[in-house]
Order: C-alpha cells, then sequence, then structure tokens
C-alpha cells in the first residue's frame, strides 16, 4: 500500500516537474541571439582591419628602409633613383648576350653571333 | 508563426549563410535550451547568455554538424556544459555571500501554496526555484531527466557520468523534490498545460 502511495506520488511529482519545465527566454530571444552574432562577426571584422592597419606602418617603414640603403649603397653608380632603391641590376646588350650564354646549353652558345 | 521545413533543409540554408533559416533553428530549440539553461541557473540574465551562447556556438559549429546526434541532444550538450561553466563561475564569485536556499524559502512560504491563489505561473516558478536549490549534479539529471525526458542512457552520455550514477541521483534528487514540494503534489495542483506560462 505504502509502495503504491509513494508510487503515485513519484508520478505526481513527475508530471508536476514535466509541467513546470521551463519552455521559453524572455521575448524577443531570437533577435537578441542573432543581434548578438551580428557583432561577433562585425567584430571579427574590425579586429582583422585594426591588425591590417597596425601592420601597415611598419611594413611601409621596413620597405622605405630598405630603398633608402639600396639607394645608398647604389648611389656612386649611374642606375636612376628607381633602380637604386629597388637594387635593379643594370641591363645592357651585352649583359643579355652574357646572361642568355650562361642560361643556354655550350652547343647553343658557339653558334651566337 | 513556426516554419514548417525540417531541420535538415534549415541547417543547410542557415550553412549557406541564410540568417532567416538560422532563426528559425533558435526558434525551434528555444525551449530545449531554456529548459537546460533556466533549470540550472534559474530565470534572469545567466540563464539568458548562456542560451545565447549556446546558439552562438552551434552556428560555429554548423558546418561540423554531421547529425550524429539529434539536434535537440546537441544543443542541451552545449547549453548543459555552458551552465555548469557558469555555475562554476557564479560558485567563485557570488555564492558565497547568499544563503542559498532562501528564495525557495520565500517562495514556499504559506502564502504561495496550493490553499492560496496560486496560479499556474507561480507554480512553475516555485518548482523551478525547488530544482534549482537542489546540488549541482542532482539539478542536471533532474534537467535533463525530467524537465527534458533524456533517456538515462542520453543524461550519462551528456554528464559524462555512469547510467547507474544517473539512476541513483534522480532518486536521492527526487526525494528531496517531494520533500519540498510535498502540499503540492500532495493536493495534485498540477498546471494544465494551457495554464502553464513558462
Amino acid at each position: 500500500m505504502t509502495d503504491r502511495h509513494d508510487e503515485l506520488h513519484d508520478d505526481a511529482l513527475g508530471a508536476l516537474l514535466r509541467a513546470s519545465a521551463p519552455d521559453r527566454f524572455d521575448a524577443g530571444f531570437s533577435g537578441r541571439v542573432l543581434t548578438r552574432r551580428r557583432a561577433e562577426e562585425q567584430s571579427w571584422a574590425a579586429g582583422l582591419q585594426r591588425q591590417f592597419f597596425r601592420v601597415v606602418p611598419l611594413a611601409a617603414a621596413a620597405a622605405l628602409l630598405l630603398a633608402s640603403m639600396n639607394w645608398w649603397s647604389a648611389r656612386s653608380s649611374h642606375a636612376s633613383v628607381i633602380d637604386a632603391a629597388l637594387n635593379l641590376p643594370q641591363v645592357s646588350l651585352a649583359t643579355a648576350y652574357a646572361s642568355s650564354s650562361y642560361y643556354a646549353s655550350p652547343d647553343s652558345a658557339t653558334q651566337m653571333p | 508563426m513556426t516554419d514548417p521545413r525540417p531541420d535538415d533543409e534549415l541547417l543547410a540554408l542557415a550553412r549557406r549563410g541564410d540568417e532567416r533559416a538560422f532563426a528559425a533553428l533558435v526558434e525551434r530549440y528555444e525551449g530545449v535550451v531554456a529548459a537546460t539553461a533556466i533549470g540550472m541557473l534559474g530565470r534572469g540574465d545567466d540563464a539568458d547568455d548562456v542560451g545565447q551562447e549556446t546558439f552562438i556556438r552551434f552556428h560555429r559549429s554548423l558546418d561540423r554538424f554531421r547529425g550524429e546526434a539529434s539536434l535537440k541532444t546537441y544543443l542541451a550538450h552545449i547549453a548543459m556544459n555552458l551552465s555548469l561553466n557558469a555555475l562554476r563561475s557564479r560558485r567563485r564569485t557570488l555564492l558565497r555571500f547568499s544563503g542559498g536556499d532562501d528564495a525557495v524559502a520565500d517562495a514556499l512560504e504559506p502564502g504561495a501554496g496550493p490553499a492560496g491563489e496560486t496560479d499556474a505561473a507561480e507554480l512553475k516558478r516555485v518548482v523551478q526555484h525547488a530544482v534549482t536549490a537542489l546540488s549541482e549534479k542532482h539539478r542536471a539529471v533532474v534537467v535533463l531527466r525530467m524537465f527534458q525526458d533524456f533517456s538515462t542512457r542520453e543524461t550519462a552520455q551528456m554528464l559524462g557520468v555512469p547510467e547507474g550514477t544517473v539512476l541513483s541521483r534522480l532518486s536521492r534528487a527526487m526525494q528531496e523534490l517531494q520533500t519540498r514540494l510535498a502540499p503540492y503534489v500532495r493536493d495534485g495542483f498540477l498546471p494544465t498545460p494551457m495554464e502553464t506560462t513558462r
């Protein structure tokens, strides 16, 4: 009798618990989720932008420094400022032939004028 | 109005960036996540925050979700883990300053009992407070087994404990709830589905 009584109480308690389960957040929950998701997405993009702007001045400064060093080391030659800054080698007809003979096979090199 | 399209279709659309499909999934599974988060943390900002975070994490893992578990199980699992983390964090900061069972004691005052003019919403609040007053381990089992109707095996998997542990914890939790909610259970004061609000 007691067991049966307890069983009935368990069933009643189970029913009470099931009926009392929370089934909703406060109104507008899905809107809050979407807003938060968008904000997170934007903050990611903004973070990427911040990183970009942090790196750009450093990269520009490094490029300028390298260009200055190149120009300084080539200042005695007759290269233009651009060629010197970019450390471009001077190209003439003679050096062009020389470089093609360097890459060409020994046979083809002998056939050159 | 609820979206009639099946989960698979909504998932495929959400993966392609369809925000309305994702919103439809949020609305469809809000109840599952609410039962877990509010059941574990009580109604309030913490539970709402856990609910939002659950769906944010779900969105991040849309491409990885392959449907091995049902969406309900998957979301309840995330919500349970986040709720347990929130409880640990709350315990570290707030719980040492509060009395713990005061809210339940207040809710179970005679004025709020079945003899008074307690409505269904009030009764739900009382029951939810009684569940919130259980220890963390007992509460987790009640939330998953009784609130959400997960099987013992599913509950054990989600909590990472043996099935026997789930059963023993459930038994102890039910005994404790039986004591706390005796007046409501004895008088057969049950909310009907139409009466229930939250």
